[in-house]
């Protein structure tokens, strides 16, 4: 591999890896989110039962 | 309509590929006779910013953590929380990118004398140690505060790390930008400049996206113990 593409490779590798950090943040929140929202539905169900 | 940390991470994300792109295409080639290894010199664009948004997220740690620990304020618990992880992205980059560099500059990826790799290596193992402690305790004061003080004390590490290369220079290359011998291309200069910025808004992002989790996480905490507590 010349020393350019070795470049590229790892150029590519640590844009890949911020790629994935913040889809990472982007699925943390949205799963907390619907959990949030699902507690509190269930909560308010308990409240008017 | 507020601003959502995941866009400003997103736009930080499309800078950092801009100075890639820029780096790899527009930026100048260093002189052979200078470095061993002269296309290997263009992770420069791409390691120094990341070294700089290491630093940014290692100082809203420290402040994330000073305000915790003597003003009890859950912003900066947060923010503590946020920044650690930051920290450890950014800090990880830039130690792997600097690997990469030294591998095909100096023929070894690491250089265990030199003052600067250490340091910074060692901040970035405390951020590792911060993200990996808070998520295998259970929250609490005593928790928050044994995290805190760690995130206050290994700051010292920052400025040690900044000066390193100006008392000691080893290995690592000294300064080229805020020093006086100033020997940046001003092409350089402009791509160094688009990827600190792309990285501090990145940094930026992250960290107002990783606040906002921290407050979910704990609404969510929150809410089970309620959903519990009626359940019995």
């Amino acid at each position: 591999m010349s020393g350019q593409t070795y470049l590229i490779a790892a150029y590519l590798g640590m844009i890949g890896a911020l790629a994935l950090w913040t889809w990472t943040v982007f699925a943390r929140s949205k799963s907390l989110e619907s959990k949030i929202d699902s507690l509190e539905k269930a909560l308010a169900n308990d409240e008017s039962e | 309509m507020s601003i959502r940390g995941e866009a400003v991470a997103l736009l930080g994300l499309a800078g950092a590929g801009l100075t890639f792109w820029l780096g790899m295409t527009w930026a100048p080639s260093v002189s052979i006779d200078a470095f061993k290894a002269p296309e290997a010199q263009r992770i420069f664009y791409w390691h120094v910013p990341s070294a700089w948004a290491a630093m940014l997220a290692f100082g809203m740690l420290f402040v994330g953590s000073i305000f915790w620990f003597f003003k009890r304020s859950e912003w900066a618990w947060r923010l503590h929380v946020a920044s650690s992880e930051a920290g450890l992205a950014t800090g990880l980059m830039c130690v792997w990118s600097g690997c990469i560099w030294g591998a095909a500059e100096w023929g070894v990826p690491w250089d265990w004398t030199d003052i600067r790799l250490n340091t910074f290596a060692m901040l970035t193992l405390l951020s590792l140690y911060l993200v990996l402690g808070r998520r295998s305790q259970p929250d609490g004061v005593e928790t928050r505060d044994t995290f805190a003080a760690f995130g206050m004390y290994g700051f010292v590490l920052v400025p040690f790390t900044y000066i390193a290369t100006r008392l000691w220079q080893i290995r690592h290359p000294g300064p080229v930008v805020a020093t006086s011998e100033g020997s940046l291309n001003s092409d350089m200069g402009t791509v160094l400049l688009i990827g600190a910025i792309s990285f501090t808004v990145l940094i930026i992002g992250h960290v107002m996206a990783g606040m906002r989790l921290t407050k979910l996480e704990l609404r969510l905490e929150d809410l089970q113990n309620r959903y519990e507590e009626e359940s019995r």
